[in-house]
Protein backbone atom coordinates (compact mmCIF):
# COMPACT_ATOMS: atom_id res chain seq x y z
CA UNK A 1 0.00 0.00 0.00
CA UNK A 2 1.32 3.07 -0.44
CA UNK A 3 2.11 5.80 2.31
CA UNK A 4 1.12 9.66 2.01
CA UNK A 5 3.87 11.36 0.37
CA UNK A 6 5.57 14.21 1.58
CA UNK A 7 5.57 17.07 -0.71
CA UNK A 8 6.15 20.29 -0.38
CA UNK A 9 4.27 23.12 -2.37
CA UNK A 10 5.89 22.89 -5.15
CA UNK A 11 5.68 19.45 -5.18
CA UNK A 12 2.55 19.38 -6.01
CA UNK A 13 0.87 19.21 -9.46
CA UNK A 14 1.72 21.99 -11.59
CA UNK A 15 -2.59 22.22 -12.52
CA UNK A 16 -2.52 23.14 -8.49
CA UNK A 17 0.06 25.38 -8.11
CA UNK A 18 -1.31 27.17 -11.62
CA UNK A 19 -4.82 27.36 -9.93
CA UNK A 20 -3.02 28.51 -6.07
CA UNK A 21 -0.96 31.38 -7.57
CA UNK A 22 -4.05 32.82 -10.01
CA UNK A 23 -6.53 32.63 -7.18
CA UNK A 24 -4.20 34.78 -4.49
CA UNK A 25 -2.93 37.36 -7.33
CA UNK A 26 -6.46 37.76 -9.24
CA UNK A 27 -7.89 38.39 -5.70
CA UNK A 28 -5.32 41.10 -4.36
CA UNK A 29 -5.45 42.89 -7.60
CA UNK A 30 -9.07 43.44 -8.27
CA UNK A 31 -10.33 43.60 -4.47
CA UNK A 32 -7.77 46.79 -4.25
CA UNK A 33 -8.46 46.79 -0.72
CA UNK A 34 -5.89 47.67 1.63
CA UNK A 35 -6.31 44.89 3.98
CA UNK A 36 -6.06 42.27 1.18
CA UNK A 37 -3.01 43.63 -0.66
CA UNK A 38 -1.29 44.18 2.84
CA UNK A 39 -2.19 40.60 3.17
CA UNK A 40 -1.07 39.25 -0.01
CA UNK A 41 2.32 41.53 0.37
CA UNK A 42 3.04 39.59 3.81
CA UNK A 43 2.21 35.92 2.51
CA UNK A 44 4.44 36.57 -0.55
CA UNK A 45 7.20 37.95 1.45
CA UNK A 46 6.87 34.68 3.90
CA UNK A 47 6.99 32.44 1.12
CA UNK A 48 9.70 34.24 -0.26
CA UNK A 49 11.64 33.24 2.52
CA UNK A 50 10.50 30.02 2.96
CA UNK A 51 11.84 29.57 -0.61
CA UNK A 52 15.23 31.75 -0.60
CA UNK A 53 16.27 31.90 3.23
CA UNK A 54 18.27 34.64 3.49
CA UNK A 55 19.59 34.90 -0.21
CA UNK A 56 17.99 37.28 -2.59
CA UNK A 57 19.04 40.43 -0.90
CA UNK A 58 19.21 42.28 -4.55
CA UNK A 59 16.03 41.72 -4.95
CA UNK A 60 14.93 42.76 -1.90
CA UNK A 61 16.60 46.05 -3.09
CA UNK A 62 15.01 46.53 -6.30
CA UNK A 63 11.56 45.82 -4.71
CA UNK A 64 11.92 48.44 -2.05
CA UNK A 65 13.43 51.08 -3.90
CA UNK A 66 10.04 50.18 -6.54
CA UNK A 67 8.07 50.66 -3.45
CA UNK A 68 9.42 54.22 -2.85
CA UNK A 69 9.13 55.41 -5.95
CA UNK A 70 5.52 54.32 -6.65
CA UNK A 71 4.26 55.53 -3.28
CA UNK A 72 6.37 58.70 -3.74
CA UNK A 73 5.13 59.32 -7.68
CA UNK A 74 1.48 59.51 -7.10
CA UNK A 75 1.17 62.02 -4.88
CA UNK A 76 3.24 64.08 -7.30
CA UNK A 77 1.09 63.59 -10.59
CA UNK A 78 -2.60 63.22 -8.65
CA UNK A 79 -3.89 66.25 -7.32
CA UNK A 80 -7.50 64.77 -6.32
CA UNK A 81 -8.64 64.81 -2.78
CA UNK A 82 -9.70 67.07 0.20
CA UNK A 83 -7.09 66.80 2.81
CA UNK A 84 -4.38 69.17 1.59
CA UNK A 85 -0.91 68.38 3.22
CA UNK A 86 1.37 71.00 1.45
CA UNK A 87 1.47 72.90 -1.57
CA UNK A 88 4.40 72.78 -3.76
CA UNK A 89 4.24 74.92 -7.26
CA UNK A 90 0.60 75.59 -6.50
CA UNK A 91 -0.08 72.51 -6.83
CA UNK A 92 -1.90 70.92 -3.61
CA UNK A 93 -0.48 67.29 -2.23
CA UNK A 94 -2.84 65.26 -0.80
CA UNK A 95 -3.77 63.04 2.03
CA UNK A 96 -6.41 60.53 -0.25
CA UNK A 97 -3.18 60.62 -2.80
CA UNK A 98 -0.60 60.10 -0.52
CA UNK A 99 -2.78 56.98 0.55
CA UNK A 100 -3.66 55.99 -2.61
CA UNK A 101 0.06 55.37 -4.41
CA UNK A 102 1.11 53.73 -0.69
CA UNK A 103 -2.01 51.27 -1.48
CA UNK A 104 -1.03 50.54 -4.98
CA UNK A 105 2.62 49.88 -4.45
CA UNK A 106 1.77 47.54 -1.63
CA UNK A 107 -0.02 45.95 -4.20
CA UNK A 108 2.29 45.77 -7.16
CA UNK A 109 5.40 44.66 -4.60
CA UNK A 110 3.19 41.67 -3.36
CA UNK A 111 2.43 40.79 -6.86
CA UNK A 112 5.88 41.15 -7.65
CA UNK A 113 7.49 39.19 -5.08
CA UNK A 114 4.12 36.19 -5.33
CA UNK A 115 5.46 36.06 -9.39
CA UNK A 116 9.03 35.66 -7.94
CA UNK A 117 7.97 32.80 -6.01
CA UNK A 118 6.08 31.45 -9.33
CA UNK A 119 8.57 31.76 -11.57
CA UNK A 120 10.93 29.85 -9.24
CA UNK A 121 8.90 27.04 -8.64
CA UNK A 122 6.75 27.01 -12.03
CA UNK A 123 9.91 25.32 -14.18
CA UNK A 124 9.35 24.89 -18.00
CA UNK A 125 8.04 21.36 -17.87
CA UNK A 126 5.68 21.87 -15.46
CA UNK A 127 4.69 24.58 -17.26
CA UNK A 128 4.13 22.53 -20.73
CA UNK A 129 2.25 20.61 -18.36
CA UNK A 130 -0.02 23.18 -17.93
CA UNK A 131 -0.05 24.29 -21.67
CA UNK A 132 -0.29 21.09 -23.04
CA UNK A 133 -4.16 21.15 -21.41
CA UNK A 134 -4.78 24.23 -23.09
CA UNK A 135 -3.19 23.55 -26.59
CA UNK A 136 -0.63 20.24 -27.27
CA UNK A 137 0.51 21.79 -30.63
CA UNK A 138 1.60 25.28 -28.56
CA UNK A 139 3.08 23.20 -26.09
CA UNK A 140 5.39 21.15 -28.69
CA UNK A 141 6.69 24.26 -30.01
CA UNK A 142 7.77 25.50 -26.26
CA UNK A 143 9.66 22.48 -25.43
CA UNK A 144 10.85 22.23 -28.78
CA UNK A 145 12.35 25.80 -28.26
CA UNK A 146 13.60 25.06 -25.17
CA UNK A 147 15.60 22.13 -26.31
CA UNK A 148 17.04 24.36 -29.54
CA UNK A 149 18.42 26.72 -27.32
CA UNK A 150 21.20 24.08 -25.35
CA UNK A 151 21.74 22.80 -29.21
CA UNK A 152 22.60 26.03 -31.09
CA UNK A 153 24.19 26.97 -28.52
CA UNK A 154 26.87 24.18 -29.22
CA UNK A 155 26.32 24.27 -32.92
CA UNK A 156 27.30 28.26 -32.60
CA UNK A 157 30.73 27.15 -30.81
CA UNK A 158 31.47 24.47 -33.33
CA UNK A 159 30.83 27.07 -35.89
CA UNK A 160 32.90 29.70 -34.40
CA UNK A 161 35.94 27.11 -33.81
CA UNK A 162 35.96 26.64 -37.46
CA UNK A 163 35.73 29.96 -38.60
CA UNK A 164 38.50 30.96 -36.38
CA UNK A 165 40.45 28.22 -37.45
CA UNK A 166 40.06 29.44 -41.11
CA UNK A 167 41.58 32.70 -39.89
CA UNK A 168 38.06 34.57 -40.87
CA UNK A 169 37.99 36.71 -38.11
CA UNK A 170 40.41 38.22 -35.45
CA UNK A 171 38.06 38.75 -32.10
CA UNK A 172 40.40 41.55 -31.35
CA UNK A 173 39.42 43.88 -33.37
CA UNK A 174 35.72 44.65 -32.44
CA UNK A 175 34.48 45.36 -35.86
CA UNK A 176 36.06 42.16 -37.20
CA UNK A 177 34.83 40.56 -34.41
CA UNK A 178 31.06 41.72 -34.75
CA UNK A 179 31.45 40.77 -38.74
CA UNK A 180 32.45 37.34 -37.84
CA UNK A 181 29.33 37.03 -35.08
CA UNK A 182 27.50 37.98 -37.59
CA UNK A 183 28.60 35.33 -40.00
CA UNK A 184 28.38 32.96 -37.59
CA UNK A 185 24.99 33.31 -36.95
CA UNK A 186 23.93 33.45 -40.69
CA UNK A 187 25.52 30.04 -40.74
CA UNK A 188 23.68 28.98 -37.73
CA UNK A 189 20.69 30.08 -39.24
CA UNK A 190 21.41 27.85 -42.36
CA UNK A 191 21.92 24.97 -40.21
CA UNK A 192 19.60 25.11 -37.71
CA UNK A 193 16.47 25.82 -40.33
CA UNK A 194 18.12 22.68 -42.36
CA UNK A 195 18.20 20.75 -39.20
CA UNK A 196 14.53 21.59 -37.84
CA UNK A 197 13.13 20.48 -41.56
CA UNK A 198 14.90 17.06 -40.89
CA UNK A 199 13.73 16.75 -37.39
CA UNK A 200 10.22 17.56 -38.42
CA UNK A 201 10.51 14.82 -40.81
CA UNK A 202 11.65 12.30 -38.87
CA UNK A 203 8.84 13.29 -37.01
CA UNK A 204 6.29 12.88 -39.17
CA UNK A 205 7.77 8.98 -39.85
CA UNK A 206 7.16 8.08 -36.00
CA UNK A 207 3.68 9.55 -36.84
CA UNK A 208 4.11 13.03 -34.86
CA UNK A 209 0.42 14.27 -34.67
CA UNK A 210 -1.21 10.70 -35.39
CA UNK A 211 -2.44 10.57 -31.87
CA UNK A 212 -2.34 12.08 -28.22
CA UNK A 213 0.88 12.90 -27.06
CA UNK A 214 2.75 11.58 -23.99
CA UNK A 215 5.03 13.37 -21.88
CA UNK A 216 8.61 12.64 -19.95
CA UNK A 217 7.31 13.25 -16.79
CA UNK A 218 4.22 10.99 -15.22
CA UNK A 219 2.12 13.82 -13.34
CA UNK A 220 -0.38 11.94 -12.04
CA UNK A 221 -2.73 14.20 -9.95
CA UNK A 222 -2.86 12.13 -6.15
CA UNK A 223 -5.01 12.60 -3.09
CA UNK A 224 -3.52 15.32 -1.31
CA UNK A 225 -3.58 17.31 -4.99
CA UNK A 226 -7.92 17.22 -5.16
CA UNK A 227 -7.36 18.26 -1.37
CA UNK A 228 -5.33 21.59 -1.91
CA UNK A 229 -7.33 22.18 -5.07
CA UNK A 230 -10.75 22.15 -2.83
CA UNK A 231 -9.32 24.01 0.09
CA UNK A 232 -7.31 26.42 -2.49
CA UNK A 233 -11.54 26.98 -4.06
CA UNK A 234 -13.12 26.88 -0.74
CA UNK A 235 -10.43 29.86 0.75
CA UNK A 236 -10.74 31.83 -2.74
CA UNK A 237 -14.78 31.63 -2.52
CA UNK A 238 -14.63 32.98 0.68
CA UNK A 239 -12.74 35.65 0.33
CA UNK A 240 -14.42 36.60 -3.42
CA UNK A 241 -17.81 36.05 -2.17
CA UNK A 242 -16.77 38.75 0.68
CA UNK A 243 -15.07 41.09 -2.00
CA UNK A 244 -18.21 41.18 -4.50
CA UNK A 245 -20.65 41.48 -1.27
CA UNK A 246 -18.79 45.25 -0.22
CA UNK A 247 -17.44 43.61 2.58
CA UNK A 248 -13.69 45.17 1.84
CA UNK A 249 -14.97 48.55 -0.65
CA UNK A 250 -12.36 51.35 -0.22
CA UNK A 251 -12.20 54.41 -2.52
CA UNK A 252 -9.66 57.05 -2.08
CA UNK A 253 -10.96 60.19 -3.78
CA UNK A 254 -12.71 62.40 -2.99
CA UNK A 255 -11.81 61.64 0.67
CA UNK A 256 -10.77 58.04 2.02
CA UNK A 257 -14.03 55.89 2.91
CA UNK A 258 -13.85 51.99 4.23
CA UNK A 259 -16.84 49.82 4.05
CA UNK A 260 -18.43 49.33 7.19
CA UNK A 261 -16.82 46.17 9.23
CA UNK A 262 -19.00 43.56 10.14
CA UNK A 263 -18.77 39.70 10.03
CA UNK A 264 -18.22 39.34 6.48
CA UNK A 265 -15.09 41.30 6.19
CA UNK A 266 -13.71 39.42 9.31
CA UNK A 267 -14.13 36.32 7.87
CA UNK A 268 -13.50 37.35 4.31
CA UNK A 269 -10.01 38.70 5.35
CA UNK A 270 -9.34 35.29 7.40
CA UNK A 271 -10.19 32.92 4.76
CA UNK A 272 -7.83 35.12 2.39
CA UNK A 273 -5.20 35.45 5.30
CA UNK A 274 -5.74 31.20 5.33
CA UNK A 275 -4.65 31.45 1.59
CA UNK A 276 -2.21 33.14 1.32
CA UNK A 277 -0.14 31.13 4.48
CA UNK A 278 -0.93 27.88 2.60
CA UNK A 279 2.21 26.98 1.32
CA UNK A 280 4.33 28.04 4.11
CA UNK A 281 1.97 25.61 5.82
CA UNK A 282 2.34 22.87 3.72
CA UNK A 283 6.24 23.33 3.69
CA UNK A 284 6.42 24.02 7.17
CA UNK A 285 4.66 20.38 7.45
CA UNK A 286 6.69 18.94 5.08
CA UNK A 287 9.80 19.85 7.16
CA UNK A 288 8.69 18.77 10.51
CA UNK A 289 7.32 15.57 8.57
CA UNK A 290 10.61 14.94 7.58
CA UNK A 291 12.73 15.64 11.06
CA UNK A 292 10.44 12.87 12.63
CA UNK A 293 11.33 10.60 9.99
CA UNK A 294 14.91 10.75 10.43
CA UNK A 295 16.18 8.68 13.16
CA UNK A 296 18.44 11.47 14.47
CA UNK A 297 15.36 13.74 14.99
CA UNK A 298 17.78 16.40 14.48
CA UNK A 299 18.09 17.64 11.28
CA UNK A 300 15.38 20.05 10.23
CA UNK A 301 15.55 20.69 6.58
CA UNK A 302 14.44 18.86 3.21
CA UNK A 303 17.29 16.96 1.54
CA UNK A 304 18.47 19.44 -1.06
CA UNK A 305 17.05 18.08 -4.25
CA UNK A 306 19.45 20.13 -6.93
CA UNK A 307 22.75 17.60 -5.60
CA UNK A 308 20.62 14.45 -6.35
CA UNK A 309 21.75 13.01 -9.44
CA UNK B 1 -18.71 20.86 -40.36
CA UNK B 2 -17.62 23.80 -42.49
CA UNK B 3 -19.80 26.44 -42.80
CA UNK B 4 -17.94 29.26 -44.61
CA UNK B 5 -16.46 27.45 -48.01
CA UNK B 6 -13.93 30.22 -48.69
CA UNK B 7 -10.61 29.94 -47.18
CA UNK B 8 -9.31 32.92 -47.67
CA UNK B 9 -12.60 34.03 -45.63
CA UNK B 10 -11.80 31.89 -42.81
CA UNK B 11 -8.29 32.87 -42.18
CA UNK B 12 -9.30 36.75 -42.16
CA UNK B 13 -12.35 35.91 -39.70
CA UNK B 14 -9.57 33.39 -37.58
CA UNK B 15 -7.74 36.77 -37.49
CA UNK B 16 -10.06 39.62 -37.31
CA UNK B 17 -12.06 38.09 -34.47
CA UNK B 18 -9.27 38.11 -31.89
CA UNK B 19 -7.35 40.78 -33.12
CA UNK B 20 -9.90 43.44 -34.17
CA UNK B 21 -13.75 42.49 -32.97
CA UNK B 22 -12.29 41.89 -29.09
CA UNK B 23 -10.09 44.66 -28.84
CA UNK B 24 -12.39 47.22 -30.28
CA UNK B 25 -15.39 45.71 -27.41
CA UNK B 26 -12.81 45.72 -24.69
CA UNK B 27 -12.41 49.40 -25.24
CA UNK B 28 -16.43 49.71 -25.54
CA UNK B 29 -16.80 47.90 -22.42
CA UNK B 30 -14.21 50.20 -20.77
CA UNK B 31 -16.61 53.14 -21.28
CA UNK B 32 -19.52 51.56 -20.00
CA UNK B 33 -18.01 49.50 -17.35
CA UNK B 34 -17.23 52.20 -13.88
CA UNK B 35 -13.42 53.44 -14.21
CA UNK B 36 -12.33 50.99 -11.53
CA UNK B 37 -13.00 47.89 -13.77
CA UNK B 38 -10.01 48.95 -16.94
CA UNK B 39 -7.82 46.37 -16.32
CA UNK B 40 -9.98 43.79 -15.53
CA UNK B 41 -11.55 44.53 -18.70
CA UNK B 42 -8.14 44.84 -20.50
CA UNK B 43 -6.83 41.62 -19.26
CA UNK B 44 -10.17 39.49 -19.46
CA UNK B 45 -9.71 41.00 -23.56
CA UNK B 46 -6.41 39.99 -23.94
CA UNK B 47 -6.61 36.74 -22.63
CA UNK B 48 -9.66 36.05 -24.34
CA UNK B 49 -7.89 37.24 -28.20
CA UNK B 50 -5.34 34.80 -26.91
CA UNK B 51 -7.38 31.96 -26.11
CA UNK B 52 -9.49 32.45 -29.38
CA UNK B 53 -6.40 32.57 -31.40
CA UNK B 54 -5.14 29.08 -29.81
CA UNK B 55 -8.27 27.66 -30.89
CA UNK B 56 -8.20 28.45 -33.78
CA UNK B 57 -5.05 27.07 -34.61
CA UNK B 58 -5.63 23.84 -32.85
CA UNK B 59 -8.22 23.17 -34.98
CA UNK B 60 -6.38 23.89 -38.50
CA UNK B 61 -4.14 21.82 -39.82
CA UNK B 62 -0.27 22.53 -39.96
CA UNK B 63 2.42 20.64 -40.91
CA UNK B 64 4.64 19.31 -38.32
CA UNK B 65 7.33 21.31 -40.56
CA UNK B 66 6.02 24.66 -39.88
CA UNK B 67 5.39 23.55 -36.50
CA UNK B 68 9.21 22.75 -36.14
CA UNK B 69 10.47 26.24 -38.34
CA UNK B 70 8.28 28.29 -36.04
CA UNK B 71 10.18 26.76 -32.73
CA UNK B 72 13.47 27.27 -34.36
CA UNK B 73 12.79 30.84 -34.98
CA UNK B 74 11.26 31.00 -31.16
CA UNK B 75 14.67 29.53 -30.07
CA UNK B 76 16.76 32.29 -32.22
CA UNK B 77 14.66 34.74 -30.45
CA UNK B 78 14.59 33.94 -26.83
CA UNK B 79 18.75 33.70 -27.26
CA UNK B 80 18.82 36.46 -28.93
CA UNK B 81 16.57 38.26 -25.82
CA UNK B 82 19.36 37.77 -23.50
CA UNK B 83 22.21 39.95 -25.78
CA UNK B 84 22.28 43.60 -23.70
CA UNK B 85 20.65 46.32 -24.76
CA UNK B 86 20.07 45.75 -28.48
CA UNK B 87 17.48 43.30 -29.15
CA UNK B 88 16.94 40.73 -31.96
CA UNK B 89 13.18 39.67 -31.52
CA UNK B 90 11.21 41.98 -32.67
CA UNK B 91 13.26 41.82 -36.01
CA UNK B 92 13.29 38.14 -36.28
CA UNK B 93 9.55 37.79 -35.53
CA UNK B 94 9.11 40.62 -38.26
CA UNK B 95 11.85 38.45 -40.77
CA UNK B 96 9.63 35.45 -39.53
CA UNK B 97 6.13 37.04 -40.75
CA UNK B 98 7.48 38.78 -43.66
CA UNK B 99 8.29 35.53 -45.36
CA UNK B 100 6.24 32.09 -43.59
CA UNK B 101 2.89 34.23 -43.58
CA UNK B 102 1.27 36.35 -40.50
CA UNK B 103 0.81 33.59 -38.19
CA UNK B 104 4.03 31.98 -38.16
CA UNK B 105 5.16 35.41 -37.09
CA UNK B 106 2.53 36.22 -34.68
CA UNK B 107 3.60 32.67 -33.14
CA UNK B 108 7.09 33.09 -33.13
CA UNK B 109 6.77 36.86 -31.08
CA UNK B 110 3.86 35.31 -28.84
CA UNK B 111 5.83 32.01 -28.13
CA UNK B 112 9.15 33.96 -27.38
CA UNK B 113 7.26 36.44 -24.94
CA UNK B 114 6.27 33.16 -22.89
CA UNK B 115 9.52 31.33 -22.48
CA UNK B 116 11.97 34.12 -22.98
CA UNK B 117 9.68 35.57 -19.57
CA UNK B 118 11.24 32.20 -17.35
CA UNK B 119 14.22 33.96 -17.13
CA UNK B 120 13.22 37.42 -17.29
CA UNK B 121 10.26 37.39 -14.84
CA UNK B 122 6.72 35.80 -16.02
CA UNK B 123 3.89 38.23 -15.07
CA UNK B 124 0.51 39.44 -16.29
CA UNK B 125 2.48 41.68 -18.57
CA UNK B 126 2.96 38.52 -20.23
CA UNK B 127 0.28 38.79 -21.67
CA UNK B 128 0.35 41.75 -23.08
CA UNK B 129 4.14 41.70 -24.52
CA UNK B 130 2.40 38.27 -26.55
CA UNK B 131 0.19 40.51 -27.81
CA UNK B 132 2.51 43.33 -28.61
CA UNK B 133 4.86 40.85 -30.16
CA UNK B 134 2.91 38.89 -32.09
CA UNK B 135 1.21 41.88 -33.38
CA UNK B 136 4.15 42.89 -34.94
CA UNK B 137 4.84 39.36 -36.08
CA UNK B 138 1.37 39.94 -37.55
CA UNK B 139 1.51 43.10 -39.03
CA UNK B 140 4.37 41.87 -40.93
CA UNK B 141 3.36 39.20 -42.37
CA UNK B 142 -0.20 40.58 -43.84
CA UNK B 143 2.33 44.07 -45.35
CA UNK B 144 4.66 41.69 -46.46
CA UNK B 145 4.15 42.12 -50.34
CA UNK B 146 5.28 45.96 -49.87
CA UNK B 147 7.96 45.23 -47.34
CA UNK B 148 9.44 42.91 -49.00
CA UNK B 149 10.06 45.27 -52.34
CA UNK B 150 11.92 47.89 -50.91
CA UNK B 151 14.65 48.09 -47.77
CA UNK B 152 13.42 51.12 -46.73
CA UNK B 153 9.74 50.42 -46.02
CA UNK B 154 11.05 47.36 -44.04
CA UNK B 155 12.94 49.67 -41.77
CA UNK B 156 10.39 52.05 -41.52
CA UNK B 157 8.00 49.28 -40.43
CA UNK B 158 10.75 48.68 -37.63
CA UNK B 159 10.78 52.46 -36.34
CA UNK B 160 7.36 51.79 -36.05
CA UNK B 161 7.04 48.81 -34.30
CA UNK B 162 9.51 49.62 -32.05
CA UNK B 163 7.07 52.51 -31.10
CA UNK B 164 4.29 50.73 -31.11
CA UNK B 165 5.80 48.04 -28.80
CA UNK B 166 6.38 50.99 -26.02
CA UNK B 167 2.98 52.70 -26.56
CA UNK B 168 1.40 49.14 -25.49
CA UNK B 169 3.21 47.89 -23.12
CA UNK B 170 2.91 51.57 -21.50
CA UNK B 171 -0.79 51.05 -21.56
CA UNK B 172 -0.06 48.00 -19.05
CA UNK B 173 2.22 50.14 -16.82
CA UNK B 174 -0.51 52.31 -16.42
CA UNK B 175 -3.03 50.17 -15.73
CA UNK B 176 -1.43 48.34 -13.57
CA UNK B 177 -0.38 51.31 -11.38
CA UNK B 178 -3.66 53.06 -11.52
CA UNK B 179 -5.95 50.27 -12.02
CA UNK B 180 -7.79 52.69 -14.40
CA UNK B 181 -6.60 54.69 -17.62
CA UNK B 182 -5.38 57.94 -17.52
CA UNK B 183 -3.79 59.90 -19.99
CA UNK B 184 -1.66 62.06 -18.13
CA UNK B 185 0.47 58.81 -16.29
CA UNK B 186 0.32 57.59 -19.70
CA UNK B 187 2.27 60.56 -21.25
CA UNK B 188 4.41 60.57 -17.81
CA UNK B 189 4.80 56.61 -18.65
CA UNK B 190 6.01 57.12 -22.17
CA UNK B 191 8.46 59.89 -21.49
CA UNK B 192 10.23 57.84 -18.93
CA UNK B 193 10.55 54.91 -21.21
CA UNK B 194 12.22 57.26 -23.95
CA UNK B 195 15.76 55.15 -23.63
CA UNK B 196 13.75 51.85 -23.83
CA UNK B 197 11.87 52.60 -26.30
CA UNK B 198 15.25 54.37 -28.28
CA UNK B 199 16.74 50.92 -28.04
CA UNK B 200 13.84 49.32 -29.39
CA UNK B 201 13.70 51.29 -32.37
CA UNK B 202 17.77 50.96 -32.51
CA UNK B 203 18.04 47.58 -32.57
CA UNK B 204 15.18 46.88 -35.09
CA UNK B 205 16.88 49.16 -37.44
CA UNK B 206 20.29 47.48 -36.55
CA UNK B 207 19.01 44.09 -36.63
CA UNK B 208 16.49 44.91 -39.79
CA UNK B 209 19.08 46.00 -41.77
CA UNK B 210 22.06 43.40 -40.85
CA UNK B 211 19.26 40.51 -40.92
CA UNK B 212 16.91 41.27 -43.87
CA UNK B 213 19.01 39.93 -46.49
CA UNK B 214 21.32 36.91 -45.08
CA UNK B 215 18.22 35.72 -42.78
CA UNK B 216 15.04 36.81 -45.26
CA UNK B 217 17.29 34.81 -48.29
CA UNK B 218 16.97 31.51 -46.26
CA UNK B 219 13.26 32.20 -45.37
CA UNK B 220 12.79 32.33 -48.98
CA UNK B 221 14.96 29.45 -50.08
CA UNK B 222 13.69 27.46 -47.40
CA UNK B 223 9.94 28.43 -49.03
CA UNK B 224 11.01 27.38 -52.59
CA UNK B 225 12.37 24.00 -51.30
CA UNK B 226 9.94 22.56 -49.16
CA UNK B 227 7.10 24.57 -49.70
CA UNK B 228 6.43 25.93 -46.24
Amino acid sequence: MEGRRVRSFSEYDPAVTAVYFAAVMGLAMFSNSPAITLLSLCGALLYFFSLNGTSGGRFHLFAFLLFIILAAVNPLVSHNGTTVLLVVNDRPITLEALIYGLCSSVLITGTLYWLRCFTQIMTTDKLLRVTGFLSPKLSLVLSMAVRFVPLFGRQWQKINNAQRAMGLYREDNAIDGARGSLRVFSVLVTWALENGITTADSMEARGCGVSRRTSFHKFRLRHGDYILLAAELILFAGAASAAAAGAFDFSCYPSVTMAERDWRTYTGAAAYGLLVLLPVIIDMEARIRWSLLKPTGLALSIPERKNMP
Amino acid sequence: MIVIKSRAARGFIRLAIPFAVIPALAVLGTLVFDKQKHLIVSMAAAAFALLLFVTGFEKKSTGTRRLVIVSVMTALCFAGRFIPILKPVSALAILTGLYLGGEAGFLTGAMTAVLSNFYFGQGPWTVFQILAWGIIGLGAGILSEPLKKSRISLIIYGIVSGVAYSFIMDIWTVLWYNQSFSWRLYRLALISAIPYTTSYVVSNVVFLWLLAKPVGEKLERLHKKYGI
